[in-house]
């Protein structure tokens, strides 16, 4: 009896103490915001409604998410409609006013960069595609600084008392990111030329950062798996031996790239869609690092 | 229908509702390419397409035997300002050569109160038990289970009032009371004699639910809903002591008879007390629900107090009387359906479901227990996030029905969503 008591009087006052912190309850739509907000706010506490296994497109507008968000002072999204599907649920459910619109807790981080592929005239016919452009921006280091600042601007709008505290992180994460960026810049120059094909437009930004052109998609439309045809075609063209690798990401099915590896000789990377994708990727730095590393091997290999 | 005030006059002069509607729909799409943004800033339209083929009526549903519209709508929703978000929600349907239009939903709602509070106003659906909240269209059955058929007129929406609160705990935990008109829900009633409370539905509703691990999640919900006038009166019981009353009784339980606009959309049976029971557990490997998940789900429905108290002491008398003929009947309804959906592949989702009704029907004064049991398998073709064309095959074999067989009943059914992503719940 004594220990219960004891547990519950040192829990009782581990929640005092975090409500006198005024701890920042931040809620990410992806693992690669959620690794942000924890170079940009380590101490804030952080929830990743998906992990890089899950495909962001398709989330289940889940009790636990809703509960989430409900508490969240601060919620990160990637934007450009990739989260239409469930956050605009979540945000009814979680009746949380603070989380609402971007001039306050709401922060979509395509809305601070110019994404790719912008469509004027989007149809349904062409497949799950957005207007608003490519979502999955975290794969161009030098979009993620400028969403890195906007954040931060953020943070310190929700949380001005701390401004300084985050002022200090930004310039610590500028500093080590650009250091980070030169080297990538390095592996992505040994790159360039490399042809691939790969599943979805997930890499849109590492391709376009590396020059790695992506020459075809095991996806006949954007969204939709691949079909047997299609396959058929892909078989064709990886025919002409140009191509390095076929890329499909942590979350992606690999069936469709098994068949069209085995027919074709080519090898399947699996990279990382974001942090927690695989064992090296820990944060956005090792993110970076384990994904330029498998390409440059596969690009090493063909050579 | 006259009404229907987004079809241009000339249009629908010339054309028969149906057409006129698609063509209405598909003028929207200019607008609809400016208006997808997710932000509940915009207004965002979208419309839903369903239609189906099927081999024979069935019990208490409103799709009919041939070819028909199921819940084709359209819905226009958006923030009014910051305070209010609104939503329009428009139902077309046709069967055996008839249109309907009918308003499903049209709300408003408070986005910014403070401490997790919402108050909905307007015409919409309750938010008691599992599947009534959520629209048809995203059902894995072409007909909700027997339960919500006979005890809700399939899915309950009505003209009233919400307040709910959600708890700021990392287990979710929502609550909530209704007011409803309660119109749709009202005790049959021939004669238009009785004199109805204006306001009679009342309901109570709780939700939790949770993560079990990063592959699987849990909804548990408990809903209560009073119904004022959801009670057979003495003077009902009259009437019904006359075969035609009682064969009309039987009627009313009948979709696809002539009188089916009228009461395709109410309650075939009603009480004053209902408790519902949901839960609801789905998973999907590492959580990623793109290729492969398997959705479980059961409700249990109690319908009590179904008839006043002095026509219930009388029914009493009568049955010491009669003895053992009413030996089975129970003076409350019951209805239970477990259903498991199961998505193979991005192409192809099956379903199978299991449902059972106990009913009491009044019939020359006293009650006879009707039971229903329904098995149903679906099999879903999905080409991509917007289109399905299913497949289902239903059994279904009741005791104490009229006019209904021991039947297998086939539907083929596409339903198919344009315009803005529609965000789907849990």
């Amino acid at each position: 009896m004594r220990i219960n008591f004891k547990l519950l009087l040192g829990s009782a006052l581990l929640t005092l103490s975090h409500g006198a912190l005024a701890q920042m309850n931040i809620f990410a739509c992806e693992p690669e915001y959620a690794a942000l907000a924890k170079e940009l706010a380590p101490d804030a506490r952080i929830y990743s409604a998906t992990t890089a296994m899950q495909d962001p497109h398709q989330v289940q507008a889940r009790p636990s998410l809703i509960a989430k968000m409900r508490q969240a002072d601060l919620v990160i999204c990637a934007g450009a409609e990739l989260e239409v599907g469930w956050l605009p649920m979540l945000q009814m459910k979680a009746a949380n006013v603070q989380v609402r619109s971007t001039d306050k807790g709401l922060f979509f981080a395509a809305e601070h960069v110019k994404t790719l592929d912008q469509m004027s005239n989007v149809d349904r016919s062409m497949g799950d595609i957005h207007s608003l452009g490519n979502p999955h921006v975290h794969f161009s280091p030098q979009r993620m600084l400028t969403i890195a600042q906007a954040l931060t601007g953020k943070l310190i709008q929700l949380d001005e008392k701390q401004s300084a505290g985050y002022q200090q992180q930004l310039s610590l994460f500028s500093v080590r990111w650009q250091l980070a960026m030169t080297k990538w810049q390095v592996k992505a120059r040994a790159l360039q030329g490399m042809k691939v094909i790969a599943y979805h437009s997930s890499f849109r930004y590492l391709f376009d950062f590396t020059n790695i052109e992506q020459v075809a998609d095991l996806e006949p439309k954007p969204g939709l798996p691949p079909t047997s045809s299609h396959l058929a075609s892909l078989l064709k063209r990886a025919d002409k031996g140009d191509i390095a690798a076929i890329i499909i990401a942590s979350y992606q099915n690999q069936r469709g790239a098994n068949w069209l590896a085995e027919k074709s000789n080519l090898p399947i990377i699996i990279l990382p869609l974001s942090v927690g994708g695989n064992e090296q990727s820990n944060d956005l730095f090792s993110l970076y690092d384990s994904t330029l590393d498998l390409l440059t091997q596969a690009y090493r290999a063909q050579k | 229908m006259k009404n229907f005030q987004f079809l241009p006059a000339r249009l629908s002069a010339h054309l028969p509702i149906k057409f006129s509607a698609a063509i209405v729909i598909s003028s929207f799409f200019p607008l609809l390419s400016q208006a997808q943004t997710p932000t509940l800033s915009n207004l965002t339209v979208s419309a839903v397409l369903d239609g189906y083929y099927q081999s024979d009526d069935r019990l208490m549903t409103e799709r009919a035997e041939g070819f028909g519209l199921g819940e084709t709508e359209l819905a226009f929703s958006a923030s009014i300002d910051d305070m209010f978000f609104g939503k329009l929600t428009t139902v077309f349907e046709s069967h055996n050569g008839e249109t309907e239009v009918n308003v499903e939903e049209a709300f408003i709602q408070t986005m910014a109160l403070p401490n997790g509070f919402t108050v909905r106003a307007g015409k919409f659906l309750s938010d008691i038990g599992y599947l009534n909240n959520q629209h048809l269209h995203s059902d894995s059955f072409t007909s909700r289970p027997s339960a919500y058929r006979a005890f809700l007129g399939g899915h309950y929406f009505d003209d009233g009032l919400r307040f709910s609160y959600i708890a700021p705990t990392d287990l979710y935990w929502t609550m909530g009371v209704e007011a409803f008109s309660g119109d749709s829900l009202r005790a049959a009633d021939e004669h238009g004699e009785r004199a109805f409370d204006s306001t009679g539905v009342y309901t109570a509703f709780t939700k939790m639910g949770g993560d079990i691990s990063i592959e699987s999640s849990w909804q548990l919900g408990l809903s209560y809903l009073r119904n004022e006038n959801g009670q057979l009166t003495a003077e009902e019981h009259d009437e019904a002591g006359h075969e035609e009353a009682g064969h009309e009784e039987a009627g009313h339980e009948e979709a696809g008879h002539e009188d089916e606009n009228d009461h395709a959309h109410g309650a075939s049976y009603t009480g004053k007390n209902t408790f519902i029971t949901d839960f609801v557990y789905k998973w999907a490997p590492n959580g990623n629900y793109k290729y492969q998940h398997l959705t479980l789900s059961a409700e249990y429905f109690r319908v009590s107090d179904f008839m006043v108290p002095d026509l219930h002491e009388e029914l009493a008398g009568a049955a010491d009387h009669e003895e053992g003929d009413d030996a089975n009947s129970k003076d409350y309804h019951e209805a239970w359906y477990v259903s498991g959906v199961y998505q193979f592949s991005p192409n192809w989702s099956a379903g199978l479901r299991y449902g059972k009704l106990n009913s009491q029907l009044q019939h020359e004064g006293h009650f006879d227990q009707q039971t229903l049991k329904e098995t149903e398998l679906s099999i879903a073709w999905h080409n991509s996030h917007f289109s399905t064309v299913r497949l289902e095959f239903s059994h279904q074999s009741n005791v104490g029905f009229e006019n209904a067989n021991n039947d297998n009943v086939m539907t083929l059914q596409y339903v198919v969503t344009m315009g803005a992503h529609n965000a789907h719940q849990f």
